[in-house]
């Protein structure tokens, strides 16, 4: 079945991650400058205003920050609800937003701040992949 | 002082690129080049502007650079903002709010005919941070909100049961206020008095917050006017005195909101307090954005009026009720009196009411003064508890 959810539009400065996601790679900002890597990508570091800022990437590996359960949505995602959406630490440092699967979203109760998570990706079309993360481990 | 030469333009610069360049830039980009080339030039680092000044986009700027502005203007009206830029600029310099100002253009007039999106007339456009946030199913201000909650429990142990003790203060509240929506059966099906059982139960909108722990959506309008001292005396309406005021912002996207249990509201009302040489203790009555449960919940420890994790325990330990040592909300809040989407006009209006002695003479069609409090707080919350702006008031 087709994907029916949000697709973004990359822009000249997300391309690089776009195209990292075709190919199952999650794609970080680093600065060169302050070596920090930064989420969402930046013209300029946010920690120190360099504009020297290179690809890495990254390992798609994080833990799960804080979470909340959606029982209302619009479009694709209002067919998959309830659904968890979670913010992630990347192991790389920054955090990301997402989808969390391989959780029971009927039972927030269980889903452990803390526990590790990967990356997945879902074709959404020919030039992009959406970036998900499951749960692998329960963790703090 | 006067105002006239009370701040100075000290820097000029553009994008790398202007015309028509041969890779399609994005208004950010343009804003970005320029803003770095300014700071080169200048040699004030980026870090050290205190005010941002943008049509339109001032939040996202300032979000892109990492930086937490105490002065934001985001004016928008047409090829002359810039100049008005600078105008308010000089004034807030003038006033001793900020120091360096920032004032910075971005548009892709050229380019925007390659780009989807990125052209720069609205904030969030097709922005990075959009670009990473849109595919993954929030919708609103609920699903964003309700990472928060979960944060505050996970961090201080609190529960949704705790915040629900908000939204049954607030609509005791709203019950002495005749034009609050939820004021009664007469008012609405659902009005009157609630429980903490009727909070809990009630539908799910984005796990933990049920529809009782968010707002209304209602309409509203409002206005008020602020004058000058001489003419403030001169009219038969009691004045409310301006004592205090600040302003802050953390993030635009909740991406970027670092600790999900704290806003700028700290820091707003910090500068707040500090202008009106007066604290949390003075306060004797508050007016909290309250979105959802869990912004007031925040807020009320963001400005000192309860320790970190505690907020709650102004509603669940009566203070914050009616009869208690610290009145907030009075109007029954956004939760049960009225949010229009943008709450902070309802927030002010009742703050004069409650202040200036005349709400026993029926204004806004309210006959019952609910305090008789002479120093209020005022907080209001904006975006994804990303802005802040704080207002100490006084009377007589």
């Amino acid at each position: 079945m087709a994907y029916n959810k949000p697709i973004p539009t990359p822009t000249p400065l997300t391309q690089p991650f776009w195209d990292g996601t075709r190919e199952g790679k999650l794609m970080l900002p680093r600065c060169t400058n302050c070596n920090r890597v930064h989420w969402y990508p930046r013209h300029l570091c946010p920690f120190c205003h360099s504009d020297k800022i290179e690809w890495i990437e990254g390992s798609g590996e994080g833990r799960l920050h804080t979470f909340a359960v959606q029982h209302r949505a619009f479009g694709g995602w209002a067919e998959e609800a309830p659904f968890v959406t979670a913010y992630i630490d990347l192991n790389e440092g920054d955090r990301m937003l997402t989808v969390l699967r391989g959780v029971d979203p009927t039972k927030p109760e269980s889903i452990k701040i803390g526990c590790k998570v990967k990356v997945e990706f879902e074709e959404a079309n020919d030039e992009l992949s959406i970036p998900f993360f499951r749960v692998v481990e329960e963790g703090a | 002082m006067g105002i006239s030469k009370a701040a100075a333009i000290v820097g000029a610069a553009e994008s790398i690129e202007i015309g028509y360049p041969e890779d399609p830039k994005t208004a950010i980009q343009l804003h970005m080049e320029s803003i770095k080339a300014v700071s080169d030039q200048t040699g004030i680092p980026i870090s050290d502007i205190d005010g941002v000044f943008s049509a339109g986009m001032s939040s996202e700027i300032a979000e892109h650079l990492g930086i937490h502005p105490r002065y934001i203007d985001t004016t928008q009206v047409g090829g002359c903002s810039f100049e008005m830029h600078v105008h308010h600029a000089l004034a807030a310099i003038h006033a001793g709010i900020i120091d360096i100002a920032l004032v910075t253009h971005g548009q892709n007039g050229w380019s925007q005919r390659r780009l989807k999106g990125g052209g720069g007339f609205r904030p969030g456009g097709n922005s990075p941070g959009m670009q990473m946030t849109s595919a993954y199913g929030l919708s609103g201000a609920p699903s964003n909100y309700s990472h928060a909650m979960t944060a505050h429990n996970h961090r201080f142990g609190t529960t949704p049961e705790d915040f629900a003790h908000i939204a049954v203060v607030t609509r005791e509240w709203a019950t002495l206020n005749p034009r609050a929506v939820m004021h009664s059966k007469e008012t609405h099906e659902f009005g009157g008095p609630i429980t903490i059982e009727d909070v809990q139960n009630a539908r799910m909108i984005s796990w933990p917050l049920t529809l009782l722990h968010c707002c209304l959506v209602t309409d509203h309008g409002g206005s008020v006017i602020v004058a000058r001292p001489e003419i403030a005396r001169s009219l038969k309406t009691n004045p409310v005195w301006i004592a205090g005021a600040g302003e802050c912002m953390s993030h635009q996207n909740m991406l970027e909101m670092g600790d999900f249990t704290a806003t700028s509201a700290h820091k707003s009302s910090q500068i707040a307090y500090e202008m009106a040489g007066m604290g949390p203790a003075d306060m004797e009555l508050a007016l909290l954005y309250d979105s959802f449960t869990i912004t007031a919940g925040i807020t009320a420890e963001m400005v000192g009026l309860a320790p970190r994790g505690e907020g709650y325990k102004l509603w669940k330990d009566g203070h914050a009720a009616p009869g208690g040592r610290l009145p907030i909300n009075t109007n029954g809040g956004g939760l049960s009196f009225n949010h229009s989407g943008m709450y902070g006009m309802q927030l002010l209006i009742e703050a004069y009411r409650q202040l200036s002695g005349t709400a026993e003479d029926g204004i806004n069609g309210i006959a019952g003064k609910q305090t008789n409090a002479r120093t209020c707080i005022v907080n209001g919350t904006g975006g994804s508890l990303s802005t802040t702006g704080t207002l100490i008031l006084t009377s007589d």
